[in-house]
Formats: structure tokens, C-alpha cells, sequence
């Protein structure tokens, strides 16, 4: 995204539109010789096109280019009108639990985590995530197929990303797959450490199946590590067809 | 593509925000469920609601109810905002007899959910809990401001707009039902509760 210049009539009205605070404003400086005018931080804006779609700017000054690689990474990532080419759905994320009972993807016995890196509203760099991957995929955490930011990883063994992708900065990039029940408490334990090394936040996802007596037992393993399950949070409830256990 | 999780919040202040998700499996049952989609709008539609959308077409903040109803693809997710637990029962006994085979997810105090399933005769097939936020929290923006941008899970609702709005609010320009609409708008899917927002808004003011 970028301001033309030869446009805006720098009225600021656009700043607080920016989730990253990516718009700088400039008063009119006389003495200099410059008018007021905005313009985009490049390297810290996350393509995420609020700006645009806000439709404050009287003199329509926002210019939307197309993307070239890999800084359309971060429109991927950020924007979610478009859709990853690896995903088919709208934005950073997968389908996850919305269609667990008729995809199967989580099941008994396994723990579904994702870490929502640079969420809420702070962003971060994709190679930020690769703390995560070094940490997690040596307990045999399962890694989402899916997921675009899986699709950047260069080295499967050390979740290394493509070199390209790493300065590449997004809204948001979801570190995403499965483990066992029995290592939930190693894995809780490896995702409290790594609040402490990193350089931005990340949200975390813990998702489960309901057993059939109505248990749900990565309630009970998030508890036991530590964390307090949330007291709102999503329900699949078990609508979509054909169920998975039919075709299994 | 958690995004209505992790709305910020005390447990007591979610009794006005139930938040339906539905959608087809991509790659198993998502082509042709644009007609199915466009069913089940109509029957939630029916029903007491403060917001909708879908990604693709918009909300009602930034779109208009026509174009969502006629914009629905294979690929859409279909969104509503329900002000009530009541009214999450009354959705849920209509779409399980309507039985139109989307999966459907409610995002809502998980108390109210698992009543509404029981008394609908729905099962929790699989939960999403929040494990909150970690890592360098001191960069985020207060809470008072987060609980508002966090019901835009896409991250496009700004903190300094509402901060900005508040401004706009406290200077007598605006009411905290306009400021809230506006803060709705940047919500490509409908998920923003302009409700609580503006609750939350006068809490702020």
C-alpha cells in the first residue's frame, strides 16, 4: 500500500485507521517548504488494507499495487479478503475445529494448539514463528498441512523458513498442529518458556474433542498445567455431514 | 483462522454476545454449498441479531443485507452476532431441524453454549478454549481498548481508532452507538458486536 503523494492533502483522517500505526502524518512546514501530506512506514506496514477499505481519504490518495514476492506474504497473511492459495479459505488460518466432525482432523486423544503470533494488534515478523517450530517439533508436535505458514517452512526438521519469508511482516501467523494428550504438559510447558523468548505476543489456541460422556480432557490438561481455559470460546456442534466417523 | 476466539473480556460481559460461525468442509462438501449457505441465511436472519456478514461480501457496517444474502460462494463463511442465549436455542432447534449438513460453531460463554446444546438437543462435538496471551504483553494497548478490537479477530479493528472515537465521544461529536457502527466497519465478516461495543465504549467515555 502506498499514499500518492501527488494526492494527499495530508489530513490525517487515515492514521488511526492502521492496526500497526504504519501511517505517518506531517504538518505543513512552512519555513521548509513542505506541505502536509502521510505517508506509509513500508517495512511496518502488513498489507492488511484497512486504510483502503476505510474510505476516509477524500482524494482517494491510497494505491493498492499488486504484490510482488514475497511481500504478498503479507498480504496473505494480513488481509483477509484475499485467500492463501494453499488454504482455499479466507485468511491467515485454517478450517481447525469449525469442521472437525466432518473432516476429522481432531480426534481422541490428541490435543489441537495453535500460537497466534503478533495477536492482538502488536504483529510480528514470520520468523519469530521459528522459535516456535525449534521448540515444539521435537516433542512430535503435527504440524498442520494446511496451514500457509507450514507452507513457508523451508527445513521440516528445524521448522526453518524460507529465507525470503522471514523479515516478512504480518498482522498475524499461526503456529498450528497436534499432539498427543500424554505430552500436553511438556507442551505447555515449552509454550510458557517461549512466552519468554520472543520479541512479540502470541494468543493461544487449545482445541479438543468433547468425549462421549461429555468429558473434555484438554480442559482438564490445560488446567493441569497452569492455564485457565477461557470461559468463552468455541463450540463445533456436531451439524455438519457426512460425519466423519461414517466414512472412516 | 481462530478469529472469533480470544474476545477480551470478564466472563459476566458476555451475555449479549453469541457469535455463529458456518461453513462447509473445504475439499469434502464445499462445492455447491453456496445454495445451502444462502438457506441458512434465511433462517438465522429470521431471528434477533445485532450483525452478519461474510468475509467475501462484508458486514451489515460495510456492506448492506441484500449483498450479503446474494453473495454467497462455496467458499463463504457465514456469520452471525446473536444478542441473547435465548436466541442461540431458538437458532439452534431450527438449523437441527433444518439439517442442512454445514457445521456450525457458537462462540459464547461456554455455559450458555453447552445449555443451548442440551436444550436443543445438539451435542459439544469439539471445544476451542483461549489459553490467553503471552509473551511481550506490555506492547499491547490497555484492556479497556482490547476488549473492544479483539471482536474483530482478523486484528483490522485499531486500537488508536478507538482510542480516536473515544476522543470524538467525550468531545460531544459523536454518540457511542455511532462510534461503535464505525468501529464495526473495518470487520470484514460480521463478527463485531456494535452492542457490547458500545457498552463497552460508554465504560471508556
Amino acid at each position: 500500500m502506498i499514499i500518492a503523494q501527488d494526492r494527499c492533502q495530508g489530513c490525517a483522517k487515515c492514521v488511526p485507521y492502521c492496526p500497526v500505526d504504519a501511517i505517518i502524518s506531517f504538518k505543513r512546514d512552512k519555513a521548509k517548504g513542505i506541505a502536509a501530506h502521510a505517508i506509509i512506514n513500508s517495512d511496518e506496514c502488513v498489507e492488511c488494507g484497512a486504510c483502503y477499505r476505510a474510505k476516509v481519504c477524500e482524494t482517494d490518495a491510497f494505491v493498492r499495487d499488486v504484490l510482488p514476492y514475497p511481500r504478498v506474504l503479507r498480504q496473505l497473511f494480513s488481509d483477509p479478503w484475499f485467500s492463501h492459495p494453499g488454504t482455499d479459505i479466507p485468511g491467515r488460518g485454517t478450517e481447525e475445529m469449525k469442521t472437525n466432525e466432518v473432516t476429522g482432523r481432531f480426534w481422541d486423544g490428541y490435543i489441537g494448539i495453535g500460537l497466534e503470533f503478533g495477536r492482538p494488534g502488536v504483529g510480528c515478523r514470520l520468523k519469530e514463528t521459528e522459535r516456535a517450530f525449534q521448540r515444539l517439533l521435537p516433542l512430535g508436535f503435527v504440524l498442520e498441512p494446511k496451514n500457509p505458514l507450514t507452507q513457508l517452512i523451508a527445513d521440516p526438521k528445524t521448522g526453518a523458513l524460507k529465507p525470503e519469508a522471514r523479515e516478512e511482516k504480518v498482522l498475524s501467523a499461526i503456529v498450528e498442529g497436534i499432539v498427543p494428550l500424554d505430552k500436553a504438559a511438556h507442551a505447555f510447558e515449552i509454550i510458557k518458556e517461549l512466552a519468554n523468548e520472543i520479541d512479540t505476543v502470541f494468543s493461544l489456541d487449545v482445541i479438543g474433542k468433547v468425549a462421549r460422556d461429555g468429558n473434555i480432557p484438554v480442559r482438564e490438561a490445560m488446567r493441569a498445567a497452569g492455564f485457565t481455559p477461557s470461559a468463552a470460546g468455541k463450540t463445533n456442534v456436531g451439524l455438519g455431514r457426512p460425519l466423519f466417523e461414517k466414512h472412516e | 483462522m481462530t478469529h472469533t476466539l480470544h474476545r477480551k473480556g470478564e466472563a459476566h460481559d458476555f451475555g449479549d454476545d453469541h457469535v455463529l460461525l458456518a461453513m462447509a468442509a473445504t475439499g469434502i462438501t464445499h462445492k455447491g454449498s453456496a445454495e445451502t449457505k444462502r438457506k441458512m441465511f434465511e433462517i438465522l436472519a429470521k431471528h434477533p441479531h445485532v450483525n452478519c456478514g461474510d468475509v467475501k461480501t462484508g458486514s451489515l457496517f460495510n456492506s448492506d443485507f441484500e449483498s450479503i444474502r446474494a453473495g454467497f460462494q462455496d467458499t463463504s463463511v457465514l456469520h452471525f452476532v446473536f444478542p441473547d442465549k435465548e436466541t442461540v436455542v431458538r437458532v439452534l432447534e431450527d438449523l437441527k431441524a433444518a439439517d442442512l449438513g454445514l457445521s456450525v460453531v457458537i462462540t459464547g460463554l461456554f455455559d450458555d453454549t453447552q445449555a443451548a446444546c442440551q436444550k436443543s438437543g445438539l451435542p459439544m462435538h469439539t471445544v476451542e478454549y483461549s489459553g490467553g496471551i503471552l509473551g511481550k504483553t506490555e506492547r499491547l494497548a490497555p484492556n479497556g481498548v482490547l476488549e473492544i478490537t479483539t471482536m474483530c479477530g482478523h486484528g483490522l479493528v485499531a486500537a488508536n481508532l478507538v482510542l480516536e472515537l473515544v476522543k470524538q465521544v467525550r468531545a460531544r461529536r459523536k454518540t457511542c452507538a455511532a462510534a461503535a457502527a464505525e468501529l464495526a466497519a473495518p470487520c470484514l465478516c460480521g463478527i463485531f458486536n456494535p452492542k457490547r461495543a458500545e457498552r463497552l465504549l460508554a465504560k471508556l467515555v
